[in-house]
């Protein structure tokens, strides 16, 4: 790989920038308006968090008895049981193979429409499909779901995976190209320039060039695509039918019953479902956070 | 036009060309042919969906050629997903729903089987059912849907602890309540439990207080599609006194952000902090399950709703759901409908059937279970048995009872008026706008 | 518009430096992308215009086409100028709110040390809670009879937050902000890593102090990062639903009903589904109006920085 990927988002010394993560921890630490604000803001974070964790220890019986904020004086599992009792760990597998299954592919396809439409910027075609992504930002899931729900079915693939899978991707385009177009215009259009006087092509200069430096950008997009899929709703509803099928966000409806809410098992399940990923996040973190910050000192 | 030549023409052909062309049969249906594969969609969790599982376990072991497909659902999303399936005319072939005013939509799309005849043949069968059960399956005189599951009336609960803590006995008129008010706001205590936000539960009070004030001819011409039938004098007391009520702190505080859905209401009305509270005979197993000892150390109090003085209205009269209704898919197959048909003509009515909505606390749709009312809830369910069939008018829940669109714009209004947002007068032009609608 | 070929590309680009013999190459890149969106967005999107020009209850096997019908009746549906302003204000408050908590965070998370690795992991968390548990968890929290306030024995925390329209607004803020500044501040750390520690030492030397190196380096470079997360946040909020269902369901009367929940409404439980899809076609002109409005001011910043680079 021949040119290094080292400008920043105005072209600056690439050296500056290649050192920067690691100067800016001797440098100015204090930052005491961040710094109180970001304390309180973790009670406020924390507050409800530990609301859901030591509600989900307690009996649906004695949960409007006890005060809200007190760890219960006897701890039950029983909720616990009665989540992993109701299939979870299936539940918790669909949703991961849906949101995998339609992240991936979709902050690709997006990744490669964001490349073209910016460095197509005098194509009508591109710029009119641009123009149609921007369109989708503000299509609202309710309101489309009847027709998306007859496509699937003339499609036969009512009540598969792929029925989930494949609207969620066409969902997840408009905004990830969005961001990811705005951050490839910020490449310095000189690295374009150097991959084509050394006979790059289009395609050698997207996978090079800027695909490492799109990664925080791609890192972004994975983040809010996945967590919006995660938590899907809708689709999954309307979409599927068999239990086989289900995803979480289905699940944790199906503990509000017909005449109420079973809010000690819906905290259960929500702190269930989120602990692996709590794990998988505090694991990786460096790793996400480099990628945050990749591309820079590749 | 109609859309179905338009569509297929224009750039929502996939659309429209599904919606044309789209099969049958339900989506849970069509898997195996031969002796009837019927689908049946319902509501999950309990009380009822291990009653529902066992019915059709029952009719699947003892018809191995023919096969009952059950799934079911959360409340709030099957409302959504019956909706969407049957636009798209892929609809279960069985049908689970509230009977009234959804039924009738469903009627008018040709949606469902005309039961009428199927009733007519078998008159052992309609029975074995309570008659008043049919009211919300008949449109314009016929029968599309078959009584199922429990009678569900409203009734004022209260709490006997609170009452006698603060020395005070049940009410026995309007009256009584007006004068219990400021009594038990004096304790710091509720009077009344509310779940403002669900809007449904403020209509019960409407229901009640418009029944006794004015009895139910009112409700019934405007379900009956007359012009003007809000503009009745009787209706505009009611709503000034339902008013009044809310001024005078009758529901706790807070009471426009308390859902039914958390059952919160009923947790105000069993940890004390209320007095009383209007709502379903479903309640009483909730707050069996939840409220530790309160319903079996008899902390728990129920009537039917007062008389309020001067009205008009039969004081046995009560509202409520008189049953749940189960109709056939008009797109299902014939072997199909005739596996619903002998569903609903043998396990459905069979005394399995009636003792396991026994079991469950409520009171079966199936006459004659008052000798099976033995357990730890005999005496509620006798009450309750007695209200439903004691009630000169059985009437459907509002919002059940008319179109969807017209109940939409009542939980509106009625939401707006327990805000004091719109006044009795405004409520009552905002209401005949929607008459027949 | 919907025509799935793609049409002959033109030799016509205005510099050498985009696009010029690649065009074609570009043009396959953004078909995957484009054909997806067009079958499973674009094509329901017709089936809703088509519809907001019928009348149709949402189970009737036929739809018929009734003009403007259904359009007069959304336009002149007197909850339609509450439900603008009420889409309005979460929009513009929830930006207000979000923006410069997020930078605020942003920046002080993009410094590293090992405590603020630790913040960072649960700021995270509720990102990955579904909005419909974030609502249940805040309803219980909020609840004036069972809540924090009588968990705290605090009086002053037993308001009726969900109960009365202007607290009802902003607890609804509120809680759009718990559960989306996290990404916003993980957004603005990105963003404020990649700033060249050699303008803030240049900076120092130029004597400038914290708080001006915060506005005369920080903010300018982040400018784009602001735009991306402003659409985000401003386009995102014309869709907020399920927090809003969950939490007041549009009340107390209809003081936190959006244009999203009335949309629900009217075709979900009213049946109309002629002027929901009205409504929904309004929502998406809005929506391409806004990005439009943001993607020229960013347009803008484009030319300035190329300018000055």
């Amino acid at each position: 790989m021949t040119p290094t990927p080292a400008g920043t988002r105005a072209g600056q010394a690439p050296e500056s920038a290649a050192t920067g993560t690691r100067a800016s921890r001797k440098f100015a630490e204090r930052n005491w308006v961040g710094g109180s604000f970001a304390w309180l803001w973790l009670i406020v974070v924390m507050v409800p968090l530990y609301w859901l964790v030591i509600t989900s220890f307690k009996t649906q019986a004695n949960y409007f008895i006890t005060n809200p904020l007190k760890p219960p004086s006897e701890f039950t599992f029983e909720n616990y049981q009665l989540v992993i009792e109701s299939d979870f760990v299936r539940y918790f597998m669909n949703s991961v193979i849906v949101t995998v299954g339609a992240v991936l592919p979709a902050t690709l396809i997006s990744f490669m429409a964001a490349y073209a439409v910016v460095r197509g910027a005098g194509n009508r075609f591109l710029q009119g499909v641009n123009g149609i992504f921007l369109m989708g930002l503000a299509i609202p899931l309710q309101a489309v779901v009847i027709p998306v729900y007859l496509i699937i079915i003339k499609m036969e693939l009512y009540n598969t995976l792929q029925a989930i899978i494949l609207p969620s991707i066409a969902f997840a385009i408009p905004l990830s190209v969005l961001v990811l177009a705005n951050f490839i215009r910020d490449v310095p259009k000189e690295l374009f320039e150097s991959m084509r006087m050394d006979g790059a092509t289009e395609w050698g200069t997207m996978w090079r060039l800027a695909f490492p430096l799109t990664r925080p950008a791609l890192v972004t997009v994975v983040i809010y695509n996945a967590v919006g899929i995660w938590n899907g709703y809708l689709l999954p509803l309307i979409l599927t039918q068999s239990p086989e099928k289900a995803t979480i966000p289905l699940a944790l409806a199906s503990f509000q019953t017909q005449f109420g809410v079973n809010v000690p098992a819906v905290a259960a399940s929500v702190t269930l479902t989120t602990v692996p990923i709590v794990l998988l996040y505090a694991i990786g973190r460096r790793q996400l956070v480099s990628g945050l910050t990749a591309g820079f000192n590749k | 036009m109609k859309r179905r030549n338009f569509l297929t023409l224009s750039a929502g052909a996939a659309a429209g060309a599904a919606l044309a062309a789209c099969g049958n049969e339900g989506p849970g249906g069509s898997e195996s042919g031969g002796g009837g594969s019927a689908s049946y969609w319902s509501l999950s969790g309990e009380p009822g969906e291990p009653y529902r599982q066992a019915a059709i376990d029952r009719f699947n072991k003892a018809n191995p050629d023919s096969k009952i497909t059950p799934t079911f659902f959360q409340n709030d999303a099957y409302k959504q997903k019956i909706k969407t399936a049957l636009g798209a005319n892929q609809a279960p072939t069985l049908i689970w729903g509230w009977g009234g005013g959804g039924l009738k939509s469903y009627v008018e799309a040709g949606q469902v089987e005309d039961l009428t005849d199927f009733f007519a043949k078998d008159a052992a069968l309609k029975g074995k059912l309570l008659p008043g059960s049919f009211g919300a399956a008949t449109v314009d005189g016929k029968i599309y849907a078959m009584p199922v599951e429990t009678v569900q009336p409203i009734v004022l609960y209260y709490n006997k602890k609170i009452f006698d803590q603060v020395g005070v006995s049940a009410p026995q008129t309007y009256g009584d309540i007006l004068d219990l008010i400021p009594k038990f706001n004096a304790k710091g205590i509720a009077p009344f439990s509310l779940a403002g936000q669900s809007r449904w539960t403020n209509m019960m009070w409407l229901e009640f207080m418009l029944d006794r004030n004015a009895g139910s001819e009112v409700f019934d011409n405007v379900f009956a599609g007359k012009p003007g039938s809000w503009s009745d004098p009787a209706v505009l007391d009611m709503l000034t006194k339902v008013q009044d009520l809310v001024k005078a702190n009758a529901f706790q505080k807070g009471f426009a952000s308390t859902a039914a859905d958390t059952n919160a209401d009923q947790a105000l009305l069993y940890t004390g902090k209320a007095a009383m509270m209007v709502h379903g005979s479903w309640s009483y197993g909730i707050q069996k399950a939840n409220g530790g000892k309160f319903v079996p150390d008899g902390g728990l109090g129920w009537m039917n709703f007062p008389p309020i003085d001067g009205g008009k209205g039969d004081p046995s009269n009560t509202v409520g759901n008189p049953g749940q209704y189960l109709s056939i898919s008009s797109k299902a197959t014939a072997a199909d409908k005739e596996t619903a048909k002998k569903f609903f003509s043998s396990t459905l009515v069979d005394d399995e059937e009636k003792a396991g909505w026994v079991k469950s606390g409520g009171v079966p749709v199936i006459a004659n279970s008052e000798s099976l009312f033995t357990g730890d809830d005999a005496q509620f369910q006798k009450d309750m048995s007695a209200i439903a069939a004691g009630a000169k008018t059985f009437a459907q829940s509002w919002d059940q009872a008319l179109s969807p669109t017209a109940a939409e714009v009542l939980l509106d209004n009625i939401a707006k008026l327990f805000q004091l947002q719109v006044s009795p007068q405004q409520w009552v032009d905002n209401m005949n706008g929607v008459i027949g609608k | 518009m919907t025509t799935l070929a793609p049409p002959v590309v033109r030799g016509q680009e205005p510099t050498r430096s985009r696009g010029g013999r690649s065009g074609s190459v570009l043009v396959w890149m953004v078909l995957p992308a484009f054909i997806m969106f067009v079958f499973f967005g674009i094509v329901p999107l017709l089936g809703v215009i088509v519809l907001s020009f019928a009348t149709w209850n949402g189970i009737t096997p036929e739809i018929e086409l009734t003009g403007l019908t259904s359009w007069k009746a959304a336009l002149t549906n007197p909850g339609l100028p509450n439900a603008l302003w009420v889409t309005f204000l979460i929009m513009a408050l929830s930006w207000l709110v979000q923006t410069p908590l997020s930078i605020l965070l942003g920046t002080f998370m993009a410094r590293q040390s090992r405590y603020r690795g630790f913040l960072a992991v649960f700021y995270f968390i509720p990102l990955l809670l579904s909005s419909a548990a974030i609502a249940i968890t805040y309803k219980s929290l909020l609840d004036p009879n069972f809540g924090l306030g009588a968990g705290l024995g605090i009086e002053a925390l037993n308001q009726d937050w969900l109960g009365q329209a202007n607290l009802a607004i902003a607890t609804l803020i509120f809680v759009v902000s718990w559960q989306f500044i996290p990404f916003h501040s993980l957004i603005y750390q990105g963003a404020v890593r990649q700033i060249p520690q050699s303008m803030y030492e240049a900076a120092q030397i130029d004597g400038a102090g914290r708080v001006r190196q915060f506005f005369n380096i920080t903010l300018p470079q982040i400018k784009y990062t602001i735009i991306t997360s402003s659409t985000l946040m401003v386009v995102g909020s014309l869709t907020f639903f399920d927090l809003i269902w969950v939490l007041t369901a549009g009340g107390p009367g209809d003081a936190t009903r959006a244009l999203a929940v009335q949309m629900y409404q009217l075709g979900f439980q009213a049946s109309l589904m002629g002027p929901a899809s009205a409504i929904a076609v309004i929502l998406v002109l809005v929506g391409i109006g806004l990005s439009l409005l943001l993607r020229r001011i960013g347009g803008r910043a484009d030319q300035s920085q190329m300018e000055g680079a």
